[in-house]
């Protein structure tokens, strides 16, 4: 095998531009590849980041009346939790109300939380800090659809637990930003205290979101809901990209290959006499094949070469300055920031190596099966067929 | 008694062509001894290629024997004929078949890395048949920068670097001037004196004939004469 590879990259080196032809397009393949994986992987753990700080913690008690999936849940979805079991854990009261901004009418979600916690990256401090009657805090995304900002007031209308609508003027003394919709949009966050308060619901709590030192135990009415369950459709939806991108990589390896493999076709055609005279020189057909198999491999080689040499630099640049694609996730409720920073971890890189030389290797030996065939003699006097 | 390096016994070679059969050889028993500067001489299509290529085990017998240094050519598997070629015969082609991406240095060594010879044993190797073809000089030359008669002597020293009993050439002077087709000759006459390598050609050249010491004239694929002649020599 040493013989072939040492007489396949001679050959190669050989045939000069054709080589770096046919390994710049395998190699161009075998950076997109790599790129777009890297791309995946980034936003896979940007969005794991992300949902844990902004949303999902770790995990999350719920009233067991409670359905995220159900807006009608919220009006009795709620319930209270022993003091004692509430330790290392942030409760969240959730109470659907309307807002008033410019004249307008818009429902949103009034969520009221601990303003001390640490949990949630939610910067609660801000309701503590402000000397407003009423404070709340709202994401970009819900300040852009209400039109209002930082220091503006409006109306507020909610029911309290008995149904009877109540309304105050609320003072937006923060606005964050977030690459996670579900903290966001028609969302106003305030003080847990004061929502209890306002709609008679002490000690009430819709769900709580639990912290690292968390340790769950079965507690009657509530259920516990995992972190990575809560990221599964996240998760799901990744893999679905990376399911659709797998087009992309068979369409570019089918490039990258074609050309091999074409070229290995030509080259046992043309270079039937040279086949001729290794046989006449004393090596055994299959060792030609294996020649010709180990062209192909390098082929594979020398396009991960120039692909380091030109797709590590630019590849790192990317990974450094991320990728804009002008818009986020909200529209379509995923979390996916504005800017994306791809990931290259080994696994990715060394598995795509693998999958190219192996693909290459196997085009290359296809073609290079009719040399087991073939005739010296026919092949000596180059007619071949 | 001399030893006997290549016999043949009723030797047939047949080709098919359409839906017949076209013979190419036909009855042919001969025999050669170790040492012998032979010739298969005849015109174009007379079957001398083919005889000779049956000989190098790249084809083999439809009927009959043909046994090479007591091996029974079709009775080797291609891992045995591939054998027989490497360790024992050199293939002199009349297109020199040089590997065009080698160097001269290369391509004579090629034949002994496939003997798997130690690097030490095949630069000393191949450096000495490059002396004996007096192309030295020109170890790094690619064949492309060689002139005919340069590439020719190419293939002498791989074909020689081995130390193969026997050197098959299938009309090595076809493509050279008479100056190089000599000068070739002569190289391969002093190599068959100095190393007793049988030489076995395949030829309608009359400038090889007169270095031959036996000629066998094949007409339409049988053995119309064999005739042991005085040759010109080296010295």
């Amino acid at each position: 095998m040493k013989l072939a590879f040492q007489l396949a990259y001679k050959n190669l080196l050989g045939a000069g531009l054709r080589t770096w032809l046919n390994a710049g397009v395998l190699s161009f393949a075998f950076v997109v590849i790599i790129f777009y994986n890297g791309l995946i992987d980034g936003w896979n753990e940007q969005a794991k980041i992300d949902g844990i700080n902004w949303e999902w913690g770790n995990g999350h008690l719920l009233n067991e009346k409670y359905d995220p999936y159900d807006a009608f849940s919220i009006e009795d979805g709620h319930g209270k939790l022993a003091a004692d079991k509430q330790e290392n854990l942030t409760p969240i009261l959730i109470r659907q109300a309307h807002i008033y901004p410019n004249g307008r009418m818009m429902p949103i979600q009034l969520k009221g939380i601990d303003p001390n916690q640490k949990t949630l990256y939610l910067p609660t401090d801000l309701l503590n800090q402000s000397k407003a009657d009423f404070p709340v805090l709202i994401g970009q995304r819900m300040a852009e659809s209400a039109k209002v900002k930082t220091g503006d007031d409006i109306l507020l209308r909610w029911r309290d637990k008995n149904g009877t609508y109540d309304a105050a003027t609320v003072t937006v003394v923060g606005i964050f930003e977030t690459n996670v919709p579900f903290v966001d949009g028609g969302q106003f966050w305030m003080s847990i205290e004061k929502l209890r308060e306002i709609t008679l619901l002490a000690d009430q709590t819709t769900y709580f979101v639990a912290s690292e030192n968390y340790s769950h135990t079965e507690t009657a009415a509530w259920h516990f809901e995992t972190q990575e369950y809560l990221m599964r459709e996240q998760t799901k939806l990744i893999e679905t990209k990376k399911v659709s991108g797998s087009i992309l990589y068979i369409v570019l390896m089918t490039l990258g290959l074609l050309a091999i493999f074409d070229t290995q076709v030509l080259s046992i055609f043309r270079r039937q006499k040279e086949i001729g005279t290794y046989i006449a020189l004393g090596m055994t057909r299959w060792q030609v094949v294996r020649v010709f198999t180990a062209e192909g491999s390098m082929y594979s080689i020398f396009a991960v070469i120039l692909g380091a040499l030109y797709g590590i630099p630019i590849l790192w640049y990317l990974s450094k300055i991320g990728i804009s694609f002008g818009t986020d996730g909200t529209e379509m409720g995923i979390i996916m920031a504005e800017r994306m920073y791809p990931i290259y971890g080994l696994g990715l890189v060394f598995g795509t190596i693998v999958i190219v030389v192996l693909s290459a290797t196997v085009v290359s030996f296809l073609p290079a099966r009719k040399i087991a065939r073939m005739n010296p003699v026919e092949a000596l006097k180059g007619k071949v067929q | 008694m001399s030893e006997k390096i290549i016999v043949i016994e009723n030797l047939v070679k047949r080709f098919p062509v359409g839906e017949g059969e076209f013979t190419a050889l036909s009855d042919i028993n001969l025999s050669f001894e170790k040492g012998e500067f032979s010739g298969i001489v005849g015109p174009s299509g007379s079957g001398k290629t083919t005889l000779l290529n049956i000989i190098g085990s790249l084809d083999s017998p439809t009927e009959g024997s043909c046994t090479v240094m007591g091996k029974r050519i079709s009775d080797l598997s291609h891992k045995q004929s591939a054998q027989l070629r490497n360790m024992h015969i050199g293939f002199i082609f009349q297109v020199y078949n040089l590997l065009p991406v080698y160097t001269v240095f290369e391509n004579v060594e090629f034949a002994l890395l496939l003997q798997k010879r130690s690097a030490t044993a095949r630069k000393k190797a191949v450096m000495e048949a490059l002396e004996w073809v007096g192309l030295e000089k020109m170890a790094d030359k690619k064949p492309s920068k060689l002139s005919g008669g340069e590439g020719q002597r190419v293939a002498i020293a791989r074909a020689m670097v081995k130390r193969p009993e026997l050197v098959l050439a299938d009309e090595p002077t076809a493509n050279l001037d008479a100056k190089n087709a000599h000068a070739i000759l002569q190289t391969m006459k002093k190599l068959n004196e100095e190393l007793k390598t049988t030489f076995l050609f395949s030829t309608h050249d009359e400038k090889v004939m007169a270095y031959l010491n036996r000629l066998i004239h094949l007409e339409d694929g049988k053995v119309a004469q064999d005739e042991w002649v005085t040759a010109k020599s080296t010295r």
